[in-house]
């Protein structure tokens, strides 16, 4: 029994550490319903702190391709995303038109991004560091780098 | 140690593994649920100034828009677009749409004329009126047509008229105006109201509508 403690412990431990390590910057969630007949039912969770390491895996002609087709968007979303991490608790928009509703804020430093309609539902929540690095990234792989 | 000690201490061994093992899932159950139940804006940023938007429809469908943008995030966004018309926080003006008419004389023209009313109209249909008072220029349409009444009321200080007109010729120079903007006090700057919609455009340093 007490070698059964002893590594439960051990797993416990290692478990809370990587635990902790995975959840310290929340979780990006995607839950998108379609309500018709082949209609799409997405329900995604992924630890934020996993996107920066899954980056760097992505090959760099990916990134080259991406950061091309985004170069426009990429300083907009850029400037937004820095000055929206200012504002971590704040409802920026908020549209509601008898049963359809959209709604933009941030809470927790997350983008939190919900259309309840009664054909769809999505809700979309990430943190803007998350955002920020993704960014950066295809920034840092643009044609000017 | 005892028999009866080391059984106690594997006992709670497990039993901290087991809470240990759990917790990461109650972490990302509050992570997840937290946002959703979340309901209250905070001032966070509370010392800065919010533009607001405001659209309240009366009909059966009750629409409501509500905007809230901090005027120093459209500072710093405007200028990172370039596309069409706008770049650098300035959107260009087609001058052949404004008829030859020098907009940047005609502002000056308003800004070191005393305050008076500009232009009036009255008509059984119609009101109209653009003065300048106390430093606003003030844009006040009344319409009775079709026996529902409509009024729009417009409200912008001069300085941000000033700054809109301070670029070139025939460019408006949004962040000039914004900043120009954000210097004001609290302020209604658009107000529409008709038989069932109800449109405000403000300025304050609350970060949340009423």
């Amino acid at each position: 029994m007490m070698l059964l403690a002893k590594a439960a412990l051990g797993l416990g431990g290692t478990i809370i550490l990587a635990g902790a390590y995975t959840m310290r910057e929340g979780v990006i969630r995607v839950d998108v319903d379609e309500f018709r007949s082949g209609g799409s039912h997405v329900h995604m969770w992924v630890p934020a702190a996993a996107v920066p390491m899954a980056m760097h895996l992505v090959p760099d002609k990916h990134w080259r391709h991406a950061s091309q087709q985004a170069r426009e968007a990429i300083p907009i979303l850029h400037a937004i995303v820095k000055e929206l991490k200012k504002y971590p608790d704040t409802d920026f928009v908020e549209v509601i038109d008898h049963d359809q509703h959209v709604r933009v804020r941030t809470r927790d430093g997350k983008l939190q991004i919900d259309v309840d309609a009664p054909d769809e539902k999505v809700h979309v929540l990430c943190p803007l560091s998350t955002i920020e690095d993704v960014t950066t990234q295809l920034e840092e792989h643009g044609p000017a780098a | 140690m005892s028999e009866r000690y080391r059984t106690l201490f594997a006992k709670t061994a497990l039993i901290t593994a087991t809470a240990l093992i759990l917790s990461p899932l109650g972490v990302l159950a509050q992570s997840t649920t937290a946002p959703a139940s979340s309901s209250q804006s905070t001032t966070s940023a509370s010392k800065d100034r919010w533009l607001h938007v405001r659209v309240m429809s009366s009909d059966a469908k009750g629409e409501t828009v509500r905007v809230n943008v901090p005027l120093e995030l459209a500072e710093k966004v405007l200028p990172a677009i370039h596309q069409d018309r706008i770049h650098d926080g300035k959107v260009k003006i087609d001058i052949g749409h404004v008829n030859d008419v020098d907009l940047r004389a005609l502002v000056d023209a308003i800004r070191t004329t005393k305050d008076g009313e500009f232009v009036t109209v009255q008509s059984n249909d119609c009101d109209v009126r653009v003065a300048k008072q106390s430093n606003h220029l003030i844009v006040h349409v009344l319409d009775r047509q079709n026996s529902k009444k409509s009024e729009v009321e417009v409200k912008i200080p001069m300085k941000v008229v000033d700054a809109l007109f301070s670029a070139g010729k025939d460019e408006l120079d949004l962040v000039a105006a914004l900043h120009a903007l954000s210097a004001q006090g609290d302020t209604e700057l658009v107000s529409v109201k008709d038989h069932g919609n109800t449109v405000r455009v403000w300025l304050d340093s609350k970060n949340v509508t009423d």
